[in-house]
């Protein structure tokens, strides 16, 4: 028999297993890697675990009951703070939707001095209401250094290639002008091979130093009003032998006056020439190429069809990965790096336009690409494609 | 070397890449002076009375780069004439627009161009250049 009543020892119990799960949610959020703040509904500081005080060289006790935004500046990545009504938390407090920015802000940590991280911002919700937020971050110095050393390996590592490519590719071309005897049709066939695989390295190579451009941002974004039809026909006037090559028929229809857009030509130029391109190889001599442009609503619409052998269906949700090649076409066509799509999608997303297509194998496919004829804004860099 | 000829200079610091340029400059009527340093290049501009004709620069050169070369070129009186072609593996606008501003004729990547295109290129650089004289006459 108990000393105490029924009721009462529940009750105890209770506020005994009320302890106990504090005591455990406490070390929790104290053994966490990561930053932890938790607000009230004004944004003032409730909580900050000891990550967090590392991280931003803050005191907990202190910091509690101050307005986390000014005790916690972020930074963009010019160095600019932020100022109070553009930070997550302003907007996660009024209308409690988690944020999570991908593309890091910094901190500034209590001594002034900054890091990157990563930041998601989430509600609390008591009732149907916001009673305050909870912030978690990480420091992701590391992440983008390992980033950026990649990129600039990569870029490296290819201006490196095109020396030695650039050799085989002039000196099979003197054997094969006959500049060191003459040859027979074997040996010419044979040089006619390297000097092909030997072109497709050098084109890899170049893929692989615009992807990592257009991965770092070091592209120059330089938007020029431009005319998308004359653009259009400066790259056919290029492509034109490769077209009458397999004599492929060729249709193309803009309107004479459709209105110049404030978009990066060089960029926009490699968008048609790789499609254009890829139009010609995956289809068959004798086949249909159409571009059609025109505007629709707010954006100017660009569509790239061919008669080709198409992309299998099972295989469609790859096509904008990296060396992503259909298998219906591997045997057929052995020039392409599987790099253009990828780096097509890049400059459409860089460009605030969408792309999509439909394909249905052995039928063909078509692309459509648009662009916002409100333009897009420069960017500043130190590279262009195919420098 | 045959003095009637016209001659090249070309400054490429790539052994095999030289050995290719020359051959086929060579092959095309051209007297070649090859150069595989920054240094061996002045060597020859301040040893030959006779400037060459043009100069195929590569920008990256052990010694030196394309910047400064040209720099260097254009501040001698005897050498400011002197068309240049700079044939490179890398190609950033600074670098183009410095090098054009310096004064060279053209810049190109060389894994874009065959050889045969390359010489065609600097013949009319020299034929350019010769008229160009003829016409100031």
């Amino acid at each position: 028999m108990s000393l105490y009543p029924d009721n009462e020892l529940r009750s105890m119990l209770n506020i005994f297993n009320l302890e106990k799960k504090l005591a455990i949610r406490e070390a929790m959020i104290e053994s966490v890697g990561d930053g932890l703040v938790a607000t009230d509904r004004d944004g003032k500081i409730l909580l900050m675990n000891s990550a967090a005080e590392k991280m931003l060289l803050q005191n907990a006790k202190e910091a509690i009951g101050k307005n986390y935004i000014e005790t916690v500046p972020a930074a963009d990545k010019e160095g600019r703070i932020i100022p109070g009504e553009k930070r997550p938390l302003h907007a996660v407090l009024r209308e409690g939707k988690s944020f999570t920015n991908h593309s890091a802000n910094y901190y500034v940590r209590k001594n002034g001095s900054k890091f990157p991280a990563a930041i998601t911002t989430s509600p609390i919700k008591y009732q149907n209401s916001i009673i305050g937020a909870i912030i978690t971050f990480r420091d992701v110095t590391h992440e983008k250094e390992v980033d950026r050393m990649k990129t600039e390996f990569i870029s490296l590592a290819s201006h490196q290639l095109r020396t030695p490519l650039s050799a085989i590719s002039w000196l099979v071309e003197l054997l094969l002008n006959g500049d060191a005897g003459k040859l027979n049709k074997q040996q010419a066939d044979l040089l006619g091979d390297i000097y092909q695989s030997n072109k497709r390295m050098i084109q890899l190579v170049g893929d692989l130093l615009n992807i990592s451009r257009m991965e770092t941002g070091r592209i120059i974004i330089d938007p020029k009003p431009t005319h998308l039809g004359q653009l259009l026909e400066e790259v056919l006037k290029e492509l034109k032998p490769k077209i009458n090559s397999k004599r492929q028929k060729l249709v193309i229809s803009y309107h004479p006056d459709l209105s110049k857009i404030n978009i990066d030509p060089n960029l926009i130029r490699a968008v048609y020439l790789n499609l254009l391109s890829n139009a010609i190889k995956f289809t068959p001599e004798n086949g249909e190429i159409t571009v059609i442009i025109s505007k629709k609503g707010s954006n100017i619409i660009s569509q790239i069809s061919d008669t080709g052998w198409g992309i299998p269906k099972s295989e469609q949700r790859k096509i904008f990965q990296k060396f992503y090649r259909g298998s219906n076409v591997i045997k057929k066509v052995f020039e392409g790096t599987g790099l253009g799509l990828y780096l097509v999608k890049s400059i459409i997303d860089a460009s605030k336009g969408k792309i999509w297509f439909k394909s249905q194998k052995d039928k063909g496919t078509t692309f459509w690409f648009s662009l916002p004829i409100s333009g897009i804004l420069p960017k500043k860099g130190d590279v262009t494609l195919s420098s | 070397m045959n003095s009637k000829k016209p001659t090249v200079m070309v400054v490429e610091d790539e052994h095999l890449l030289l050995k290719a340029i020359e051959r086929k400059l060579k092959l095309n009527n051209l007297n070649v002076i090859a150069c595989e340093s920054g240094a061996e290049a002045w060597e020859n501009l301040d040893k030959n009375q006779k400037p060459p004709d043009a100069i195929w620069l590569d920008y990256y050169l052990g010694d030196t780069n394309g910047i400064e070369f040209m720099q260097k070129l254009r501040n001698n009186e005897k050498w400011t004439d002197i068309p240049v072609l700079v044939v490179s593996n890398s190609a950033n606008p600074d670098k183009v627009s410095k090098m054009m501003a310096l004064g060279a004729k053209n810049y190109l990547l060389k894994a874009d161009y065959r050889l045969d295109r390359l010489v065609l290129e600097i013949q009319s650089l020299i034929n350019n250049t010769k008229t160009l004289k003829k016409d100031g006459q």
